[in-house]
């Protein structure tokens, strides 16, 4: 039992963290797949998201298999994906 | 195989209660604490008392003396004492409740000379007797297909979407299939998802009711200059993990399970028929707890992140949380731990399948936190300005 993160869907560019994982903690993914691994850039509270890939500032980012919004700055492979970095597209003014 | 029956209290209309409330009903703000001193003077009593009274008009009235009445109709009320200000307004009601077939007796305050202490002697008596008489009623045996469940989360975190929410849509599935109803609200909750709602619609027109809906609602935020963020998801979701409403959303239409999805209905409109249907209504638990249960609901799943106290008066409040810290704190709150599914020990299955006895238990007669700790209320959504 060494995973520490889940991801939904496939497509997902984002796990999340079912532990509170500590920078430069290995993080194991369960995915619908074969695991993924990859390191921690900074420290991801329990339930939050961590980016399974580098995303583009204006990219969507991805869970359930669906754009949960988009990137407002670059996110690296690894990085803390949170409001900081990522924004609704929905109920935005005009 | 599952256990798919429970022990509940056979109503005249053919509904089938899992409680048997005697139900002090206010329905103006004035005699709200003359309902409450009887609610207080006689156990085994539930008060349910409206603050609002003769300045409201159009849809607001309209809707309070719909969800006034529903509450009073409700499966799991077995007599209801009606107290209000003026006789066509509370006769009214009344005789909705009547209509069911229990007993209902009324008490007004023209017809008392405006006198509290006259309402409260009298009313006391009523209620006494109507105790007693309730008392006296059995439980049958019911199935699946007799419930209407109510599903709502509130103070939602990811493992909302990932554990409680999906958890809670097997049992709506389940009760689906064997023919009984279903019905969740918070239309704002459908924003971001609402295509994948629309898809499981049984015909065009619910598809752009689900649809028009969203989109009514996302229109109010903006010109009200909303940013949902901080609003929906609020500061507590945000913190513990949520970031964008379409996140939440997606995660929040997993306690509607994967049925089809037959009809958009009003706050506290009466569910058409057996399967599931979607309330057009407010996400904040209490008005979408109160109008789901006005609509008919008798047992309510709710689910939540980091834990949330509020539970309906009328029907029992199932509480579920799959997230682990959350579950080691909420011994007196959370009546269903759904941790070792999010832990991975546990598959959703066989964690449905607990979650179903526990919920039949409650359906025949296994008291709630929530109950026992009597944090229930029944409360009734405003839509605009009154005179």
């Amino acid at each position: 039992m060494n995973w520490n993160a889940t991801r939904l869907a496939s497509d997902d560019n984002v796990a999340t963290a079912l532990q509170d994982i500590a920078a430069g903690d290995a993080i194991v993914v369960i995915t619908p797949g074969a695991s993924i691994e990859l390191v921690a850039l900074e420290p991801i509270g329990l339930c939050h998201k961590i980016a399974l890939s580098d995303i583009a500032t204006g990219a969507a980012v991805v869970k359930y298999g669906q754009c949960i919004g988009v990137a407002t700055a670059p996110i690296r492979r690894g990085a803390w994906v949170h409001v900081h970095n990522l924004r609704s597209r929905r109920a935005q003014p005009a | 195989m599952t256990r798919a029956t429970f022990h509940g209290f056979l109503r005249a209309d053919g509904a089938v209660g899992i409680r048997n409330h005697v139900l002090i009903l206010s329905v103006t703000g004035l005699t709200g604490p003359t309902a409450r001193r009887i609610g207080r003077a006689v156990a085994g009593t539930r008060v349910i008392a409206t603050p609002y009274g003769s300045g409201l008009f159009g849809e607001d009235a309209e809707l309070q003396r719909r969800a006034l009445a529903a509450f009073g109709c409700h499966a799991n009320v077995g007599a209801v004492l009606v107290i209000g200000a003026t006789p066509p307004h509370v006769e009214r009601i009344a005789a909705a409740i009547a209509g069911t077939g229990k007993p209902v007796e009324a008490l007004i305050l023209d017809e008392c000379d405006h006198d509290a202490i006259t309402v409260t002697e009298r009313g006391m008596r009523i209620a006494a007797r109507m105790v007693r008489e309730a008392s006296r009623a059995r439980r049958t045996e019911a199935s699946l297909r007799d419930l209407t469940l109510g599903m709502e989360c509130g103070r939602s975190d990811p493992s909302s979407g990932l554990v409680a929410n999906p958890l809670v849509g097997c049992i709506v599935d389940a009760v689906v299939a064997a023919g009984g109803r279903a019905i969740f609200g918070e239309t704002i909750e459908w924003l971001g998802a609402e295509h994948m709602l629309a898809a499981r619609a049984v015909d065009a027109d619910v598809a752009e009711a689900i649809k028009s809906a969203v989109l009514r609602r996302e229109r109010q935020a903006v010109n009200a200059g909303l940013d949902l963020l901080g609003n929906n998801p609020g500061a507590t979701n945000i913190a513990a993990g949520l970031t964008t409403i379409e996140e939440k959303s997606l995660g929040a239409i997993a306690k509607g399970g994967q049925s089809p999805i037959r009809g958009v209905i009003g706050i506290a409109d009466t569910i058409p028929g057996p399967g599931l249907y979607l309330m057009d209504a407010p996400a904040y638990a209490p008005e979408s707890v109160g109008g789901i249960v006005a609509s008919g609901a008798q047992l309510m799943l709710f689910t939540t992140g980091v834990g949330n106290s509020f539970v309906s008066g009328l029907a029992p409040t199932i509480k579920i949380s799959g997230n682990p810290v959350t579950a080691g704190r909420l011994h007196e709150q959370l009546d269903f731990d759904a941790s070792d599914v999010f832990e991975r020990r546990a598959s959703l299955h066989d964690a449905a399948a607990r979650l179903q006895a526990v919920m039949l238990e409650v359906a025949s007669g296994t008291l709630t936190w929530g109950e026992i700790l009597d944090e229930g209320d029944d409360v009734i959504s405003r839509l605009g300005p009154a005179l």
